[in-house]
């Protein structure tokens, strides 16, 4: 089998128009590559500086009431990976800087597609483009014909009188097309960790190694059903024509219907239904009971006999403090109910899309891909929930400060200082350990390595079955 | 030693061979003359194990049994010798050595090549630049590097030169001298009386006629062929 493997890399090789396509696809791979990591470098610093810019007006805060502060605010920064340069998956689209204030959770605003007139079907040109669409592509032209080509000439039998066995001619051949998708992506890879000097930890070695793995058995996949077309057709036109035919499928057909599958089973509320509804729970109480109104007297009452005194006016405390703290506790639960269900529905849309990688493997691919590149939905949500949780804890200090901080009900006018305001810690958010967030993704490489086994399965099958003549 | 015992085999319907029988012993070249179609491709390709029969028995060589599809025991030239373009012949001549688990060195590929017919200045060049006289060459020299017992040659002097083709009846000679079973379809029957030792006519999948190439002429053989082809 290693001499079938490296006559057929003597035949790439020596092929002129492969090696202008090589050069081609290295370079173009390379400049793509090398543009991610300085595109995304930018983007983490004009991240870094807004960051800085808005922690230090709220570190250089005059004397304010704690409320003001509150409705003032603060902004949480998603933080692009190191990986997002390779491919930005759903964050260009959803935005990543999320405005954190008090009575309200707010949506991610300053995304790219918004702001950008460059949007293609495709996506933004990133080494996730060319290592999903044209790799592929580039594989199927190379293996389309492996087969077809020793039957067409006769060549076939000349092989197996030599005593080798089509299994064996099939398998050099398709590894000999799948290595080199697997250069080009390790060359990929490869400039990714030089050029990237933001540092390669252990957890991006590890989301590098995973996103390797997903696009190797990825390359696996394309090119041993390549060639099983080969052996299955009878002319290589219309091996290569099928082959085609399937990548179209796969990469623009499936992952639409899928899509569109996946809203039917779950439905997801429109921005203004689901808003809408929360802004109802929060006034009328959830599902109707408890009113504002009624939450607030019964407050006022447990408050008062708390302190033993008749009035507000004689609590040693600010009662509004408590009051903006209870409605804010009961607007968390609030949201709680509403983006609980709507963090199930996508999670149970995110599955179905996943289950889909059993008829399309390209959507298991696109899955891990972004997955190991941190910019999926899973890790969209993760710092969602993460930027809300310190939305909480910001505002309930404002909230005390403004209820315990020496004022009395009513006293709007009241303020704390600046060591306050400084003692008030930032939002820092790191992106969740690839380890904890794996068995999301096993279903991905389980289909995935599926498809590698029913598909060699197959061209075993096949090599038995197929009339050599 | 090759056995074809009984040998029917049948495509949609059509009867390729019908109950062949026909033997080759070791040290003779059987020549197996007939028209397009009559049958003398299928008989190969029944031997090589690319086809199963329908019925019958064939057997190649002691402990070689027919189930075993990849034989290493076969030297097997095809009629159009179809080999990588962009390799030279020598390199050629190496990778299907290798295919047969064959280690020579660049000189004992060379000799082979040579002794095929090929001139030394062209061992290196590409296939490409190769007329198909020499890429046959190319051919018998990597069925004859294999130093097989059986060989199989399927109009093996296509495209070759009278002289090229008067060094394979020699070369086809020397192996079987050498205790080697040679069985070879052809149109050629001037060839064929010359390079065989026993000659069997083709027609419809039958054996119609088998004769002592020694015991007729060229002139008689041809006589025979064509009054058989023609009732």
């Amino acid at each position: 089998m290693k001499d079938i493997f490296i006559n057929e890399w003597r035949g790439f090789v020596r092929n002129q128009l492969f090696f202008v396509l090589s050069i081609l696809f290295t370079g173009s791979l390379a400049v793509v590559t090398y543009l991610g990591i300085v595109q995304n470098k930018t983007q983490i610093e004009i991240h870094h500086d807004a960051h800085r810019h808005i922690r230090s007006q709220w570190d250089e805060m005059k004397p304010t009431n704690p409320h003001g502060a509150a409705h003032f605010g603060s902004y949480a920064f998603k933080p692009n990976t190191v990986l997002n340069g390779i491919d930005e998956g759903i964050t260009s689209v959803t935005g990543n800087v999320l405005r954190l204030e008090g009575h309200a959770q707010n949506d991610l605003v300053y995304s790219e597609a918004s702001q950008s007139l460059l949007i293609s079907r495709f996506g933004k040109l990133k080494p996730a483009l060319l290592f999903q669409f044209i790799i592929p592509l580039f594989l199927i032209f190379l293996a389309f014909n492996t087969y077809t080509k020793e039957r067409e000439s006769g060549r076939i039998k000349l092989l197996l009188s030599q005593g080798t066995s089509l299994q064996k001619i099939l398998l050099a051949k398709i590894l000999s097309v799948w290595m080199i998708g697997v250069l080009l992506l390790l060359f990929a890879i490869f400039i990714q960790i030089i050029f990237n000097n933001q540092g390669i930890n252990a957890e991006t070695f590890l989301r590098l190694f995973t996103l390797s793995l997903s696009y190797a058995l990825y390359y696996l996949i394309i090119t041993t059903l390549t060639v099983l077309l080969s052996v299955q057709f009878s002319s290589s036109s219309a091996s290569l024509t099928f082959a085609i035919a399937v990548w179209v499928l796969w990469t623009i057909f499936l992952p639409k219907i899928a899509g569109n599958a996946v809203e039917q089973l779950s439905p997801l509320p429109t921005r203004v239904e689901f808003k809408k509804a929360m802004e109802t729970d929060r006034s009328k109480g959830i599902d109707g009971h408890n009113p504002s109104g009624d939450r607030e007297k019964e407050l006022e009452k447990t408050t008062l006999a708390k302190y033993k005194v008749d009035s507000l006016s004689q609590l040693p405390i600010n009662f509004d403090g408590l009051v903006m703290q209870a409605d804010e506790e009961y607007g968390n639960s609030v949201w709680d109910k509403h983006f609980g269900q709507l963090y199930e529905q996508l999670l149970s849309q995110k599955r179905n899309y996943q289950l889909s990688g059993i008829i399309n493997p390209f959507a298991s691919l696109q899955n891990l891909s972004m997955g190991s590149a941190g910019t999926d939905m899973i890790h969209h949500l993760d710092f969602l929930k993460q930027a809300e949780l310190y939305r909480r804890a910001f505002i309930k200090i404002l909230n005390d400060k403004h209820a315990y901080g020496g004022s009395k009900t009513g006293e709007w006018e009241w303020k704390a200082d600046n060591d306050f305001f400084r003692s008030v810690k930032d939002f820092e958010y790191s992106t969740t350990s690839f380890a904890n967030l794996w068995t999301k993704y096993l279903i991905d490489i389980v289909v995935l390595a599926f498809w590698v086994i029913l598909l060699f399965t197959l061209i075993l099958y096949s090599s038995k079955r197929v009339s050599l003549l | 030693m090759i056995h074809l015992q009984n040998i029917q085999k049948t495509f949609k319907g059509h009867k390729a061979l019908d109950d062949l029988s026909l033997e080759v012993k070791a040290g003779e070249i059987y020549g197996l003359l007939g028209a397009n179609g009559a049958g003398k491709s299928t008989t190969l390709n029944l031997i090589l194990g690319f086809l199963n029969p329908d019925h019958g028995t064939i057997s190649v060589g002691i402990n070689f049994e027919k189930s075993n599809k990849s034989s290493k025991n076969i030297g097997y030239i095809p009629e159009n010798v179809n080999l990588y373009p962009y390799l030279s012949g020598l390199e050629n001549l190496d990778y299907f050595c290798k295919l047969a688990d064959l280690k020579y060195s660049k000189s004992e590929l060379s000799a082979f090549l040579t002794e095929c017919g090929l001139q030394q200045d062209s061992h290196d060049k590409s296939l490409s630049e190769y007329s198909k006289g020499m890429r046959q060459k190319v051919g018998i020299a990597i069925a004859y590097a294999k130093k097989a017992k059986i060989y199989l040659l399927d109009e093996p002097a296509s495209g070759l030169d009278p002289l090229a083709s008067n060094e394979l009846t020699e070369l086809l000679k020397k192996l079987a001298s050498q205790g080697a079973s040679i069985l070879m379809a052809s149109h050629d029957i001037f060839r064929v009386r010359e390079s065989c030792h026993r000659i069997g006519i083709l027609k419809n999948g039958k054996l119609i006629k088998e004769m002592n190439a020694g015991d007729v002429t060229s002139n008689e053989l041809e006589g025979i062929y064509l009054n058989f082809m023609q009732n």
